[in-house]
């Protein structure tokens, strides 16, 4: 697949030298720089074979501003990253969002975050900031926010016709979602429009990353996804690693292995909790919670932390774990086959939560790949990728499991491939318990302040809610140039317009619930 | 009759469902089966304000998010009283750093606040332990012994 | 007393007797009520409830109550007063009223109309008025939302209601509540109509707005419903008369369907309440247990499901009666 590519885009783009780059310590296949005359040329061929926009990153760097676009593939594995050079005196560039429909949030964010305008976009108005930034929050040094930049990016007015009205879903939410406002433009009980308002939470992780030491921003990762804290943790140890080719022994990598899986049933049950709590049943919350707290009691001991976890280190563990915490592991994988049982009988054979999600929020193969929508939403619609097959990372290439698909893409399908993630979940504990190595827990020799060798890095893990992309550029210092986290719920509230369309209003919490959104992570 | 109207006020909190962000997982853990909240009375967490007395902030407040918390605060009747959970809504928690621009340096700066739960993300006994200072701040008596007394 | 008797006569004394009676049975149950929820709750949730307050927490709803009475009365600015004002007074009529037929025992029946259960159908289509005015005037979206879906599912789910009575109705010739009891000496009729008892129970269920009928309370979508804009001793007034509503269903499904005040070795009125707190814990235990129903769903099960059904009912006990 890098091989025809390669060829392919070298005829249809003519004099561009594509680079190919070694995976192993780049996380992507190939590399070329484009003009900005030709970007949404290169756009429409890597649309035509399938690929899909997984990132699209800003990067200043002071003489000039880089755009990086960060294409995969669904079927092989296959990353390109196409890279346009901005002038930061004028910084305009076409837009690629009538090609590829999730651009229309990445450009949102880089015009506000960066101040770069694209052309032809449809509303570039604020999205994460407000009107009280002055000036453009991730470039060096202190660039002012022009006054006609600040009119433009402030225009959002929600306004509907005769007959419509207009309701906030949000931000302080009755249910479990956080801090998202949804405005709904309504025509009695079905909705015409639905525009999510985001930026409640914003709390400057990629900024904070350029004032941090690589290990000081650890305990940042776990904050982002608190639910899924382990995954995020996993992926930025790894890329880290990855960069400064540090080598983790076997009985750590076994050892993340099972912290993850253990984190994925944590947050897969709450999400159950969670979305049935919407729907109206507030009971299975409880005896959701009841196998958290298992959960949590199994993990205390050996990280510190219930919740936002920051448990590996570079290099490996900092806290080897013991024979206690197998016991219990072992315990708690043999209880959690019958409750799986239990929830069998309570949920899934219910005709009213039946009735409530099947049909509900379709989506389809093409649609999902347009909007970059990545985890079980993705693989209800009917594509089998999960990073922890195409990339695996720590051990995950020594585990042997399946990865569930739906065929219809509703609401009820995503339900049932969470279920049986969470299944696939306990089964690849039990190998790792099984198949525990004995040996140290920590690579020798790794120094306090790491200093990554000069270049970039896209590394992907798989959370429990899609597809986590990290981004890290170095400089040879010890804090990061620039650190860009793509993650999985931001693609996914992507889709959520367009599937509330003309549904009722009680359809859109359940989209909503489906889609599994932790709004930390959207808002960074 | 004071008296007996605070110990009524004070054994039935109903707490606003106001979480932001990571503390309010802890919230919820701290209503669920493990750390029951409802021994205490507060177990009714009604989703309007104007039906609530205790609005427990749980997460960082952003400037975005100020103006809401504010107009929330002013539609819950009197008396109200607010419990600061987490360090986020201390003072600003771990998001405070030179350069920041979009976090509020803790809810104080915004409503008055009666008692700070520490902690990122404070455990629920933390939060119990707020509400049992809460109680003895209403009341003028605690419920339990607490931990200095008993040592 | 005969003093009293003498001036006013012994009609109106009793009947005054009687509503005091009733207010005081509506209050000590809507506090017991309040309590039984959250106890059942906690403990299908594996959890207990409430129980610092007093021992097994049975002082809690009388802490709610000081609570609430003790709270600002807040209202807010751009409502429409008088709607504002009257909805909630309003909704306890129809409450009150109900209770004046309900046989509790032989003899403690506040006053027996011969057209008892008409009186409590009728009274219950007011309560749709006080929802609608408490939505219309509190002057906010959610509310009048709220209002809405209640109203149209009210009125949807009056119809099997009615239709699951008039069985009853027909096979004792009395629209009397005191005749139906008295009518089912030998059997009670929940084995005659099995059929109509399940209409009339879900029915009811969706006539109080009770998950799985929930909707116009629905927590997670609309803030809070109908209620929203309301805080204090108002709302505590709508929480009151949705627990005396609950037990209003059950009573009336006692007295149609489960033979009354009627059983062996203990005072009726013990048989009474205990059937019909059978039935109140029936409903809160479908409300812990179920999700929500989508309100087009909700429609459908009555338009399309149960009123067939209870015509198809009707047509077979007119026909069995006439043979």
């Amino acid at each position: 697949m890098v091989g025809k590519i390669k060829t392919e885009l070298g005829a249809a783009l003519g004099n561009i030298e594509i680079g190919e780059v070694n995976y192993r310590e780049r996380g992507y296949h190939l590399c070329c720089e484009v003009d900005s005359g030709e970007i949404v040329k290169v756009a429409r061929f890597f649309d035509e074979r399938g690929f899909y926009l997984a990132a699209e990153i800003c990067v200043d760097y002071k003489e000039y501003l880089e755009l990086v676009y960060i294409f995969g593939n669904h079927a092989a594995l296959c990353r390109v990253k196409v890279a346009l050079k901005v002038d930061p005196a004028k910084p305009v560039v076409p837009t690629i969002s009538t090609v590829f429909d999730c651009a229309y949030w990445y450009e949102r964010e880089i015009r506000e975050f960066f101040g770069v305008t694209f052309e032809g976009h449809p509303n570039m108005t604020y999205l994460f900031l407000h009107e009280g930034i002055d000036y453009y929050p991730l470039r060096k040094g202190q660039v002012q926010v022009s006054a006609e930049d600040k009119k433009s990016l402030g225009s959002f007015q929600p306004e509907g016709a005769e007959d419509t009205f207009c309701i906030n879903l949000g931000p302080q939410h009755p249910s479990t979602h956080g801090v998202l406002r949804v405005v709904l433009k309504m025509d009695g009980e079905y909705i015409e429009e639905a525009e999510p308002v985001l930026g409640y939470l914003h709390r400057m992780h990629e900024k904070m990353a350029e004032n941090r030491g690589y290990l000081q921003f650890h305990a940042n990762t776990g904050r982002m996804d608190y639910l899924g804290a382990m995954a995020f943790n996993l992926g930025y140890v790894t890329a880290v690693e990855r960069m400064c080719g540090i080598a983790v022994p076997d009985r750590a990598n076994y050892v993340r292995v099972i912290a993850t899986e253990l984190n994925r049933l944590s947050s897969h049950l709450m999400w159950l909790g969670a979305y049935l709590a919407d729907l109206g049943a507030l009971t299975p919350f409880l005896y959701v919670f009841d196998d958290r707290e298992q959960i949590n009691d199994i993990l205390e001991p050996v990280t510190g932390s219930r919740l936002t976890y920051a448990y590996f280190r570079f290099g490996g563990l900092y806290n080897d774990v013991d024979e206690a915490f197998v016991a219990a592991t072992k315990a708690f994988v043999e209880r959690m086959k019958s409750r799986f049982v239990l929830y069998e009988k309570l949920v899934t054979g219910n005709v009213i939560f039946i009735n409530r999600t099947r049909g509900i929020g379709v989506i389809t193969k093409e649609r999902a790949r347009k909007q970059a929508v990545s985890g079980p939403v993705l693989r209800a619609a009917g594509i089998a990728m999960d990073m922890r097959k195409t990339e695996p990372c720590a051990a995950y290439g020594a585990m042997d499991f399946d990865v569930p698909v739906g065929t219809r893409g509703d609401a009820l399908d995503i339900y049932h491939v969470r279920i049986k993630e969470m299944e696939n979940a306990v089964r690849i504990i039990e190998q790792a318990l099984a198949g525990l190595p004995e040996g140290p827990v920590m690579a020798e020799k790794v120094p306090k302040k790491l200093k990554p060798p000069k270049g970039d890095i896209y590394h992907t893990v798989e959370t429990p809610r899609g597809e986590l992309g990290i981004y890290i550029v170095s400089d040879e210092s010890d804090t990061p140039y620039r650190m860009k986290w793509r993650v999985p719920s931001f693609s996914n509230l992507m889709v959520f317009p367009e599937l509330a369309k003309g549904n009722l209003l009680a359809d859109t919490v359940a989209i909503l619930g489906a889609l599994d959104l932790v709004i930390p992570e959207i808002d960074r | 009759m004071e008296k007996v109207l605070d110990l009524a006020r004070a054994n039935s909190l109903w707490p606003m469902t106001f979480g932001l962000a990571c503390c309010a997982i802890e919230m919820m853990s701290a209503s669920m089966a493990r750390f029951d909240i409802a021994r205490f009375g507060a177990e009714v967490f009604r989703p309007s304000p104007r039906q609530s007395d205790l609005m427990i902030v749980s997460g960082t407040v952003t400037k975005k998010m100020a103006p809401v918390l504010i107009t929330l605060y002013e539609q819950m009747p009197a008396p109200k009283w607010v419990i600061a959970m987490g360090n986020c809504a201390i003072s600003g928690g771990p998001f405070v750093f030179e350069g920041q621009y979009n976090v509020i340096e803790g809810v104080d700066l915004l409503v008055p606040v009666d008692v700070y739960v520490p902690g990122c993300p404070p455990r629920p006994e933390a939060l119990l332990e707020g509400l049992m200072k809460l109680e003895e701040k209403i009341t003028g008596k605690r419920r339990f012994p607490g931990p200095e007394e008993r040592w | 007393m005969e003093q009293l008797a003498s001036i006013i006569g012994w009609e109106a004394l009793k009947m005054i007797v009687g509503l005091i009676g009733v207010l005081a049975f509506v209050v000590v149950n809507a506090l017991i009520l309040t309590w039984a929820e959250r106890k059942v709750a906690g403990h299908m949730q594996r959890r207990i409830g409430p129980k610092e307050v007093g021992p097994y927490g049975l002082i809690q709803p009388i802490a709610d109550a000081l609570k609430l009475l003790g709270k600002e009365i807040l209202t807010p600015r751009a409502v429409d007063k008088p709607l504002y004002y009257v909805a909630p007074m309003l909704i306890f009529i129809p409450v009150l009223v109900s209770f004046i037929v309900i046989p509790f025992d032989a003899s403690l029946v506040v006053k027996d109309i011969n057209v008892g259960i008409l009186v409590i159908l009728a009274f219950s289509s007011l309560s749709m008025f006080s929802i609608l005015m408490a939505g219309w005037g509190s002057n906010n979206k959610y509310a009048l939302m709220g209002a809405i879906r209640s109203i149209a599912q009210n009125i949807a789910y009056e119809i099997p209601l009615l239709l699951a009575l008039l069985p009853i109705i027909m096979m004792t010739n009395s629209f009397s509540l005191k005749t139906i009891v008295e009518a089912q000496q030998g059997l009670w009729f929940v084995f005659y109509q099995p059929l109509a008892f399940c209409i009339y129970f879900i029915a009811g269920v969706a006539e109080t707005n009770r998950t799985p009928f929930d909707l116009p309370e629905a927590e997670s979508e609309l803030v809070a419903g109908y209620h929203t804009e309301y805080s204090g001793m108002r709302f505590a007034l709508f929480f009151l008369a949705e627990y005396t509503n609950m037990f209003i269903v059950s009573a009336i499904a006692v007295t149609f369907f489960l033979g009354g005040y009627q059983g062996p070795f203990l005072p009726g009125i013990i048989w009474f309440l205990l059937k019909s707190y059978l039935l109140v814990f029936v409903i809160m235990w479908l409300k812990w247990t179920f999700p929500r129903v989508r309100f087009d769903q909700l429609l459908n099960i009555s338009w399309k499901a149960l009123i067939p059904l209870a015509f198809i009912n009707l047509l077979i006990t007119g026909g069995l009666l006439k043979l």
